[in-house]
Protein backbone atom coordinates (compact mmCIF):
# COMPACT_ATOMS: atom_id res chain seq x y z
CA UNK A 1 0.00 0.00 0.00
CA UNK A 2 1.34 3.77 -0.43
CA UNK A 3 1.85 5.97 2.49
CA UNK A 4 2.53 9.06 0.62
CA UNK A 5 1.47 9.58 -2.81
CA UNK A 6 2.42 13.20 -3.99
CA UNK A 7 1.59 14.36 -7.83
CA UNK A 8 2.92 17.33 -9.44
CA UNK A 9 3.30 19.59 -6.05
CA UNK A 10 4.31 22.86 -6.98
CA UNK A 11 4.80 26.14 -5.45
CA UNK A 12 6.25 29.31 -7.12
CA UNK A 13 7.53 32.35 -4.84
CA UNK A 14 9.09 35.02 -6.56
CA UNK A 15 12.51 33.55 -7.18
CA UNK A 16 12.03 30.22 -6.49
CA UNK A 17 9.93 27.38 -8.48
CA UNK A 18 9.41 24.18 -6.67
CA UNK A 19 8.30 22.39 -9.80
CA UNK A 20 5.80 19.17 -10.24
CA UNK A 21 7.55 17.25 -7.88
CA UNK A 22 5.72 13.63 -7.72
CA UNK A 23 7.14 10.58 -5.92
CA UNK A 24 5.32 7.81 -3.87
CA UNK A 25 6.35 6.38 -0.51
CA UNK A 26 5.08 2.80 0.49
CA UNK A 27 4.15 1.21 3.47
CA UNK A 28 6.52 0.53 5.72
CA UNK A 29 9.70 1.97 4.16
CA UNK A 30 11.84 5.00 4.30
CA UNK A 31 12.59 7.31 1.80
CA UNK A 32 15.34 10.38 2.62
CA UNK A 33 14.33 13.69 0.97
CA UNK A 34 18.17 14.94 -0.42
CA UNK A 35 19.16 18.29 -2.45
CA UNK A 36 21.17 21.05 -1.66
CA UNK A 37 20.76 23.95 0.83
CA UNK A 38 17.63 25.72 -1.06
CA UNK A 39 17.18 22.84 -3.50
CA UNK A 40 13.22 22.46 -2.01
CA UNK A 41 13.96 19.92 0.72
CA UNK A 42 10.94 21.83 3.27
CA UNK A 43 9.12 23.36 0.73
CA UNK A 44 8.16 19.63 0.06
CA UNK A 45 7.56 18.63 3.36
CA UNK A 46 5.74 21.66 4.30
CA UNK A 47 3.67 21.19 0.71
CA UNK A 48 3.03 17.83 2.06
CA UNK A 49 1.73 19.25 5.50
CA UNK A 50 -0.33 21.62 3.73
CA UNK A 51 2.17 24.02 6.34
CA UNK A 52 1.87 25.99 2.79
CA UNK A 53 -0.19 26.80 -0.36
CA UNK A 54 0.49 24.69 -3.05
CA UNK A 55 -0.96 22.76 -6.51
CA UNK A 56 -0.56 19.28 -7.06
CA UNK A 57 -2.22 16.22 -5.09
CA UNK A 58 -1.30 14.88 -2.09
CA UNK A 59 -2.40 12.01 -0.70
CA UNK A 60 -1.95 10.03 2.69
CA UNK A 61 -2.74 6.27 2.44
CA UNK A 62 -5.19 7.20 -0.49
CA UNK A 63 -6.88 9.80 1.38
CA UNK A 64 -6.24 13.19 0.11
CA UNK A 65 -3.96 15.05 2.72
CA UNK A 66 -6.10 17.78 3.42
CA UNK A 67 -9.14 16.02 4.78
CA UNK A 68 -8.97 15.82 8.34
CA UNK A 69 -9.00 12.36 8.48
CA UNK A 70 -5.55 12.29 6.93
CA UNK A 71 -3.78 14.36 9.56
CA UNK A 72 -4.09 11.66 12.64
CA UNK A 73 -2.09 9.64 10.45
CA UNK A 74 0.58 11.66 10.20
CA UNK A 75 3.51 12.66 12.49
CA UNK A 76 5.47 15.74 11.77
CA UNK A 77 8.58 16.98 13.05
CA UNK A 78 10.01 20.42 11.21
CA UNK A 79 13.57 21.85 11.53
CA UNK A 80 14.95 23.11 15.07
CA UNK A 81 12.18 21.25 17.22
CA UNK A 82 11.71 24.70 19.54
CA UNK A 83 8.13 24.08 20.68
CA UNK A 84 6.97 25.55 23.64
CA UNK A 85 10.97 25.46 25.26
CA UNK A 86 9.43 26.55 28.72
CA UNK A 87 6.71 24.12 29.24
CA UNK A 88 6.81 20.57 30.46
CA UNK A 89 6.84 17.02 28.48
CA UNK A 90 3.96 16.41 29.87
CA UNK A 91 1.88 19.47 29.41
CA UNK A 92 2.68 19.45 25.44
CA UNK A 93 1.55 15.64 25.77
CA UNK A 94 -1.69 16.26 27.44
CA UNK A 95 -2.59 19.59 25.38
CA UNK A 96 -2.21 17.22 22.17
CA UNK A 97 -3.82 14.24 22.97
CA UNK A 98 -7.49 16.20 23.45
CA UNK A 99 -7.10 16.81 19.35
CA UNK A 100 -6.59 13.27 18.61
CA UNK A 101 -9.62 10.36 19.45
CA UNK A 102 -7.07 7.77 19.08
CA UNK A 103 -4.37 9.17 21.78
CA UNK A 104 -3.01 6.65 23.86
CA UNK A 105 -1.55 7.90 26.66
CA UNK A 106 -0.13 4.16 27.44
CA UNK A 107 2.17 4.43 24.23
CA UNK A 108 3.00 7.78 24.58
CA UNK A 109 4.52 7.84 28.63
CA UNK A 110 6.28 3.62 27.06
CA UNK A 111 7.55 6.06 24.49
CA UNK A 112 9.00 8.53 26.84
CA UNK A 113 10.45 5.73 29.03
CA UNK A 114 12.29 3.67 25.66
CA UNK A 115 13.56 6.86 24.83
CA UNK A 116 14.36 8.09 28.15
CA UNK A 117 13.19 11.28 28.35
CA UNK A 118 11.45 12.91 31.67
CA UNK A 119 7.60 13.95 31.54
CA UNK A 120 8.51 16.19 34.21
CA UNK A 121 11.24 18.32 32.47
CA UNK A 122 10.71 21.64 30.71
CA UNK A 123 11.64 21.01 27.03
CA UNK A 124 13.96 23.57 26.87
CA UNK A 125 16.48 21.21 28.94
CA UNK A 126 15.88 18.07 26.05
CA UNK A 127 19.02 17.93 24.06
CA UNK A 128 18.28 18.10 20.42
CA UNK A 129 17.85 14.71 19.65
CA UNK A 130 15.45 14.32 22.94
CA UNK A 131 13.12 16.94 20.63
CA UNK A 132 13.34 14.83 17.99
CA UNK A 133 12.35 11.72 19.89
CA UNK A 134 9.95 13.52 21.77
CA UNK A 135 8.21 14.30 18.39
CA UNK A 136 8.14 10.99 17.76
CA UNK A 137 6.35 9.96 20.54
CA UNK A 138 4.03 12.61 20.47
CA UNK A 139 3.38 11.11 16.47
CA UNK A 140 3.06 7.41 17.69
CA UNK A 141 1.44 8.14 20.68
CA UNK A 142 -1.71 9.37 18.09
CA UNK A 143 -1.84 6.64 15.89
CA UNK A 144 0.48 8.52 12.89
CA UNK A 145 1.48 5.41 10.13
CA UNK A 146 3.86 8.14 8.84
CA UNK A 147 6.66 9.96 10.05
CA UNK A 148 7.37 13.38 7.95
CA UNK A 149 10.40 14.80 9.41
CA UNK A 150 12.62 17.59 8.29
CA UNK A 151 16.35 17.33 8.77
CA UNK A 152 15.56 15.29 11.98
CA UNK A 153 19.87 14.38 12.36
CA UNK A 154 20.99 17.83 11.46
CA UNK A 155 21.59 19.67 14.73
CA UNK A 156 22.68 15.81 16.44
CA UNK A 157 26.37 14.78 17.22
CA UNK A 158 27.56 11.99 15.39
CA UNK A 159 26.67 9.48 18.61
CA UNK A 160 22.71 11.17 18.86
CA UNK A 161 22.76 10.63 15.45
CA UNK A 162 23.61 7.24 15.78
CA UNK A 163 21.01 6.74 17.84
CA UNK A 164 18.11 8.40 16.29
CA UNK A 165 19.02 6.21 13.32
CA UNK A 166 18.47 2.97 14.94
CA UNK A 167 15.16 4.69 16.62
CA UNK A 168 13.85 5.26 13.32
CA UNK A 169 14.83 1.81 11.68
CA UNK A 170 13.15 -0.14 14.93
CA UNK A 171 10.47 2.14 14.69
CA UNK A 172 9.92 1.07 10.96
CA UNK A 173 10.44 -2.43 12.06
CA UNK A 174 8.15 -2.61 15.33
CA UNK A 175 5.26 0.02 14.27
CA UNK A 176 5.70 -0.73 10.69
CA UNK A 177 5.56 2.99 10.22
CA UNK A 178 6.81 4.91 7.29
CA UNK A 179 9.17 7.54 6.79
CA UNK A 180 9.84 10.79 5.10
CA UNK A 181 12.69 12.47 6.04
CA UNK A 182 14.97 15.16 4.82
CA UNK A 183 18.77 15.79 4.93
CA UNK A 184 21.95 16.35 3.45
CA UNK A 185 23.78 14.01 5.19
CA UNK A 186 23.86 11.21 3.33
CA UNK A 187 25.79 8.92 5.43
CA UNK A 188 22.15 8.62 7.24
CA UNK A 189 20.54 8.01 3.87
CA UNK A 190 22.93 5.31 3.08
CA UNK A 191 22.42 3.95 7.03
CA UNK A 192 18.77 3.93 6.44
CA UNK A 193 16.43 4.83 3.64
CA UNK A 194 15.07 2.47 1.06
CA UNK A 195 14.49 5.15 -1.13
CA UNK A 196 15.95 8.44 -2.27
CA UNK A 197 14.33 11.80 -3.90
CA UNK A 198 17.33 14.01 -4.90
CA UNK A 199 15.69 17.27 -5.47
CA UNK A 200 17.63 20.34 -7.28
CA UNK A 201 16.59 23.58 -7.72
CA UNK A 202 12.95 22.90 -6.75
CA UNK A 203 12.83 20.12 -9.24
CA UNK A 204 12.88 16.00 -9.02
CA UNK A 205 16.34 14.80 -10.42
CA UNK A 206 16.58 11.11 -9.05
CA UNK A 207 13.44 9.13 -7.71
CA UNK A 208 15.09 6.08 -6.81
CA UNK A 209 15.57 2.83 -5.13
CA UNK A 210 18.52 3.33 -2.88
CA UNK A 211 20.42 0.18 -4.17
CA UNK A 212 19.34 0.49 -7.49
CA UNK A 213 20.57 3.97 -7.67
CA UNK A 214 24.14 2.98 -5.53
CA UNK A 215 23.97 -0.13 -8.95
CA UNK A 216 23.46 2.43 -11.62
CA UNK A 217 26.55 3.61 -11.92
CA UNK A 218 30.29 3.69 -11.32
CA UNK A 219 32.91 6.49 -10.34
CA UNK A 220 35.47 6.73 -13.00
CA UNK A 221 38.83 8.73 -12.75
CA UNK A 222 39.99 10.16 -16.49
CA UNK A 223 43.82 11.37 -16.71
CA UNK A 224 42.56 14.97 -18.28
CA UNK A 225 39.36 16.58 -18.82
CA UNK A 226 39.48 15.83 -22.74
CA UNK A 227 39.61 12.35 -22.28
CA UNK A 228 36.66 12.85 -19.15
CA UNK A 229 33.37 11.44 -20.29
CA UNK A 230 30.40 10.41 -18.32
CA UNK A 231 28.31 12.75 -15.37
CA UNK A 232 29.06 15.67 -13.85
CA UNK A 233 32.63 15.84 -14.51
CA UNK A 234 34.81 17.19 -11.83
CA UNK A 235 38.38 18.19 -11.03
CA UNK A 236 39.62 16.04 -7.76
CA UNK A 237 43.64 16.85 -7.62
CA UNK A 238 45.08 15.68 -10.40
CA UNK A 239 42.52 13.34 -12.07
CA UNK A 240 39.05 14.34 -13.35
CA UNK A 241 36.18 11.99 -11.88
CA UNK A 242 32.82 11.33 -13.11
CA UNK A 243 30.03 9.32 -13.15
CA UNK A 244 29.64 6.59 -15.41
CA UNK A 245 27.25 3.64 -16.35
CA UNK A 246 27.98 0.42 -14.16
CA UNK A 247 30.50 -2.06 -16.53
CA UNK A 248 32.19 1.12 -17.66
CA UNK A 249 35.25 0.05 -18.47
CA UNK A 250 38.72 1.95 -20.74
CA UNK A 251 42.09 1.53 -20.26
CA UNK A 252 43.94 3.81 -17.74
CA UNK A 253 40.80 4.96 -16.17
CA UNK A 254 40.11 3.72 -12.86
CA UNK A 255 36.44 3.00 -12.58
CA UNK A 256 35.09 1.81 -8.62
CA UNK A 257 31.77 2.14 -6.76
CA UNK A 258 31.04 5.47 -5.80
CA UNK A 259 29.00 6.68 -2.35
CA UNK A 260 25.93 7.79 -2.13
CA UNK A 261 27.44 11.35 -1.80
CA UNK A 262 29.90 11.25 -4.50
CA UNK A 263 26.54 10.19 -6.97
CA UNK A 264 24.41 13.09 -5.13
CA UNK A 265 27.72 15.47 -5.80
CA UNK A 266 28.26 14.58 -9.73
CA UNK A 267 24.35 14.49 -10.46
CA UNK A 268 24.51 18.15 -9.07
CA UNK A 269 27.27 19.13 -10.81
CA UNK A 270 26.03 18.17 -14.26
CA UNK A 271 22.38 19.36 -13.90
CA UNK A 272 24.91 22.99 -13.08
CA UNK A 273 26.67 21.84 -16.24
CA UNK A 274 23.26 21.51 -18.35
CA UNK A 275 22.02 25.10 -17.60
CA UNK B 1 -12.22 22.30 17.49
CA UNK B 2 -11.81 25.48 17.90
CA UNK B 3 -12.21 24.88 21.88
CA UNK B 4 -9.26 22.64 22.18
CA UNK B 5 -7.58 25.49 20.11
CA UNK B 6 -8.50 27.60 22.65
CA UNK B 7 -7.40 24.66 25.33
CA UNK B 8 -4.13 24.78 23.86
CA UNK B 9 -3.68 28.44 23.81
CA UNK B 10 -4.21 28.70 27.49
CA UNK B 11 -2.25 26.04 28.24
CA UNK B 12 0.92 26.81 25.94
CA UNK B 13 0.58 29.97 25.01
CA UNK B 14 -0.61 32.43 28.00
CA UNK B 15 1.62 34.83 28.44
CA UNK B 16 2.63 35.95 32.08
CA UNK B 17 2.06 39.65 31.13
CA UNK B 18 -1.92 38.85 29.91
CA UNK B 19 -2.66 37.91 33.63
CA UNK B 20 -0.36 41.15 34.99
CA UNK B 21 -2.04 43.39 32.67
CA UNK B 22 -5.66 42.55 33.22
CA UNK B 23 -4.85 43.91 37.01
CA UNK B 24 -3.81 47.39 35.32
CA UNK B 25 -7.47 47.47 35.19
CA UNK B 26 -7.39 49.13 38.67
CA UNK B 27 -5.59 52.11 36.99
CA UNK B 28 -9.48 53.69 37.81
CA UNK B 29 -8.51 54.42 41.64
CA UNK B 30 -5.33 56.44 40.81
CA UNK B 31 -6.32 59.69 40.90
CA UNK B 32 -6.30 61.80 37.80
CA UNK B 33 -4.79 59.72 34.91
CA UNK B 34 -5.31 58.60 31.41
CA UNK B 35 -6.94 55.05 32.38
CA UNK B 36 -6.98 54.56 28.36
CA UNK B 37 -3.49 53.19 28.38
CA UNK B 38 -4.85 50.07 30.55
CA UNK B 39 -6.54 48.84 26.56
CA UNK B 40 -2.67 49.50 25.34
CA UNK B 41 -1.29 47.51 27.68
CA UNK B 42 -3.77 44.64 26.45
CA UNK B 43 -2.41 44.81 23.26
CA UNK B 44 0.89 44.84 24.33
CA UNK B 45 -0.01 41.61 26.56
CA UNK B 46 -1.20 40.49 22.76
CA UNK B 47 1.79 41.30 21.32
CA UNK B 48 3.86 39.47 23.96
CA UNK B 49 1.80 36.25 23.00
CA UNK B 50 2.21 36.33 19.64
CA UNK B 51 5.92 36.63 20.12
CA UNK B 52 6.80 33.88 22.19
CA UNK B 53 4.34 31.85 19.84
CA UNK B 54 6.65 32.81 17.25
CA UNK B 55 9.34 32.05 18.98
CA UNK B 56 8.16 28.74 19.95
CA UNK B 57 7.12 27.60 16.03
CA UNK B 58 3.13 27.59 17.54
CA UNK B 59 1.63 28.70 14.61
CA UNK B 60 3.45 25.66 12.77
CA UNK B 61 2.96 23.48 15.55
CA UNK B 62 -0.93 24.45 15.53
CA UNK B 63 -1.02 23.53 11.93
CA UNK B 64 0.03 20.33 11.81
CA UNK B 65 -2.65 19.30 14.65
CA UNK B 66 -5.89 18.01 13.11
CA UNK B 67 -7.45 20.81 12.41
CA UNK B 68 -7.97 23.51 9.88
CA UNK B 69 -5.13 26.31 8.83
CA UNK B 70 -7.89 29.17 9.29
CA UNK B 71 -8.96 27.34 12.87
CA UNK B 72 -6.04 28.20 14.56
CA UNK B 73 -6.33 31.69 13.31
CA UNK B 74 -9.51 31.96 14.77
CA UNK B 75 -8.67 30.62 17.62
CA UNK B 76 -6.22 33.07 18.53
CA UNK B 77 -8.11 35.75 17.70
CA UNK B 78 -10.84 33.92 20.32
CA UNK B 79 -8.21 33.88 22.77
CA UNK B 80 -7.09 37.30 22.81
CA UNK B 81 -10.80 37.98 22.82
CA UNK B 82 -11.66 36.21 25.83
CA UNK B 83 -8.47 38.05 27.78
CA UNK B 84 -10.04 41.75 26.37
CA UNK B 85 -13.58 40.94 27.41
CA UNK B 86 -12.36 40.03 31.01
CA UNK B 87 -10.63 43.64 31.40
CA UNK B 88 -13.21 45.17 30.10
CA UNK B 89 -15.07 43.22 32.87
CA UNK B 90 -13.32 44.13 35.58
CA UNK B 91 -12.67 47.66 34.47
CA UNK B 92 -16.41 48.20 34.58
CA UNK B 93 -16.42 46.14 38.36
CA UNK B 94 -13.60 48.43 39.30
CA UNK B 95 -14.74 51.34 37.94
CA UNK B 96 -18.48 50.27 39.55
CA UNK B 97 -16.41 49.79 43.15
CA UNK B 98 -15.31 53.33 42.91
CA UNK B 99 -18.56 54.96 42.21
CA UNK B 100 -19.82 53.52 44.78
CA UNK B 101 -16.74 54.43 47.27
CA UNK B 102 -15.33 57.53 46.50
CA UNK B 103 -17.64 60.91 46.80
CA UNK B 104 -18.29 62.36 43.34
CA UNK B 105 -15.68 65.05 43.71
CA UNK B 106 -12.77 62.24 43.61
CA UNK B 107 -14.20 60.28 40.73
CA UNK B 108 -14.08 62.93 37.98
CA UNK B 109 -10.25 62.24 36.09
CA UNK B 110 -9.03 66.07 35.23
CA UNK B 111 -6.41 64.15 33.30
CA UNK B 112 -8.66 62.56 30.69
CA UNK B 113 -11.93 60.56 30.60
CA UNK B 114 -13.57 59.49 33.75
CA UNK B 115 -13.78 56.16 34.42
CA UNK B 116 -17.42 55.82 33.85
CA UNK B 117 -19.49 53.52 31.55
CA UNK B 118 -18.80 56.25 28.40
CA UNK B 119 -15.07 55.49 29.27
CA UNK B 120 -15.82 51.54 28.93
CA UNK B 121 -17.19 52.00 25.25
CA UNK B 122 -14.33 53.93 24.36
CA UNK B 123 -12.26 50.95 25.84
CA UNK B 124 -14.05 48.61 23.58
CA UNK B 125 -13.56 50.69 20.46
CA UNK B 126 -9.80 51.47 21.80
CA UNK B 127 -9.51 46.71 21.70
CA UNK B 128 -11.71 46.76 18.76
CA UNK B 129 -9.22 49.27 16.53
CA UNK B 130 -6.54 46.85 17.84
CA UNK B 131 -8.05 43.55 16.99
CA UNK B 132 -9.10 45.15 13.71
CA UNK B 133 -5.20 46.25 12.46
CA UNK B 134 -3.14 43.50 14.21
CA UNK B 135 -4.65 40.50 13.74
CA UNK B 136 -5.04 40.25 9.61
CA UNK B 137 -1.47 42.27 9.74
CA UNK B 138 -0.11 39.54 11.88
CA UNK B 139 -1.31 36.36 9.92
CA UNK B 140 -0.13 37.98 6.98
CA UNK B 141 3.57 37.56 8.34
CA UNK B 142 3.42 36.22 11.23
CA UNK B 143 7.00 36.53 11.83
CA UNK B 144 7.13 40.34 11.97
CA UNK B 145 5.18 40.95 14.77
CA UNK B 146 6.30 44.22 15.58
CA UNK B 147 4.97 46.02 12.51
CA UNK B 148 1.17 45.50 13.65
CA UNK B 149 1.65 45.71 17.26
CA UNK B 150 3.40 49.60 16.12
CA UNK B 151 0.43 50.08 13.70
CA UNK B 152 -2.31 49.20 16.00
CA UNK B 153 -0.92 50.95 19.15
CA UNK B 154 0.05 53.97 17.02
CA UNK B 155 -3.84 54.20 15.98
CA UNK B 156 -4.60 53.53 19.55
CA UNK B 157 -2.95 56.50 21.26
CA UNK B 158 -4.32 58.65 18.37
CA UNK B 159 -7.94 58.50 19.52
CA UNK B 160 -6.56 58.35 23.12
CA UNK B 161 -5.05 61.29 22.34
CA UNK B 162 -8.17 62.37 20.30
CA UNK B 163 -9.76 61.61 23.82
CA UNK B 164 -8.26 63.88 25.64
CA UNK B 165 -8.08 66.79 23.92
CA UNK B 166 -11.93 66.79 23.59
CA UNK B 167 -11.68 66.29 27.38
CA UNK B 168 -10.30 69.85 27.54
CA UNK B 169 -11.47 71.46 23.99
CA UNK B 170 -14.94 70.86 24.41
CA UNK B 171 -16.43 71.75 27.96
CA UNK B 172 -19.83 70.29 26.93
CA UNK B 173 -17.94 67.14 25.75
CA UNK B 174 -16.42 67.32 29.29
CA UNK B 175 -19.78 67.94 31.01
CA UNK B 176 -21.38 64.83 29.55
CA UNK B 177 -18.96 62.61 28.90
CA UNK B 178 -16.31 63.07 31.56
CA UNK B 179 -18.75 63.20 34.46
CA UNK B 180 -19.77 60.30 36.78
CA UNK B 181 -22.64 57.96 35.59
CA UNK B 182 -24.74 60.08 37.95
CA UNK B 183 -24.92 62.49 35.28
CA UNK B 184 -25.96 62.33 31.45
CA UNK B 185 -26.54 58.83 31.82
CA UNK B 186 -28.25 57.80 28.85
CA UNK B 187 -25.26 59.81 26.48
CA UNK B 188 -22.89 57.72 28.00
CA UNK B 189 -24.79 54.22 28.15
CA UNK B 190 -25.02 55.55 24.03
CA UNK B 191 -21.26 55.36 23.94
CA UNK B 192 -21.22 52.48 25.86
CA UNK B 193 -23.47 50.50 23.83
CA UNK B 194 -21.86 52.07 20.59
CA UNK B 195 -18.47 50.78 21.67
CA UNK B 196 -19.29 47.61 22.48
CA UNK B 197 -21.44 47.14 19.21
CA UNK B 198 -17.76 48.52 17.74
CA UNK B 199 -15.76 45.99 19.44
CA UNK B 200 -17.84 43.23 18.79
CA UNK B 201 -18.20 44.18 15.20
CA UNK B 202 -14.49 44.77 14.68
CA UNK B 203 -13.01 41.67 16.38
CA UNK B 204 -16.06 39.40 14.14
CA UNK B 205 -14.27 40.69 10.95
CA UNK B 206 -11.10 40.90 12.31
CA UNK B 207 -11.38 37.29 13.13
CA UNK B 208 -12.87 36.81 9.27
CA UNK B 209 -9.86 38.11 7.42
CA UNK B 210 -7.27 37.05 9.50
CA UNK B 211 -8.94 33.41 8.58
CA UNK B 212 -9.04 34.36 5.19
CA UNK B 213 -5.44 35.84 4.95
CA UNK B 214 -4.04 33.03 6.87
CA UNK B 215 -5.36 30.45 4.95
CA UNK B 216 -3.16 31.72 2.05
CA UNK B 217 -0.13 32.76 4.27
CA UNK B 218 3.54 30.26 3.66
CA UNK B 219 4.67 29.10 7.32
Amino acid sequence: MTALDVKNLTKRYPSFTLDDVSFTLETGKICGLVGANGAGKSTTLKGIMGLIPTEGEVEIFGIPASSPEAKPLVGYAGGGFRFYAQKKVKTLGRVVSTFYPKWSDEIFYGKLKLFGIDAEKKISTLSEGMKVKLSLALALSHGARLLILDEPTSDLDPVSREELCDTLSDLVQTDGVSVLFSTHITSDLSRLADGVVLLANGKVVVRERLETLLQTYSLAEFPSRETAQGLGVKRVGNVFRSLVSRGFVRQGVQVREPSLDEIIVHLEYERRAEK
Amino acid sequence: MTAKLLKKEFALCLHPTCILFLLFSAFVFIPNYPYEVMFFFSGLSVFFVCLTGRENGDLTFSCTLPVRKQDVAVARVLFCNILQVALLVLAGLMTAIKECCLPEAAQVNMAGTTANLAFLGYGAILLGAFNLIFFPMYFKNSARVGIPFVVAAAVQFVIIALLVVLRFASPAYAEIFCAPDNYFAVEKAAVFIVGIVFYAGATIFSAYLSARIFKKTDL
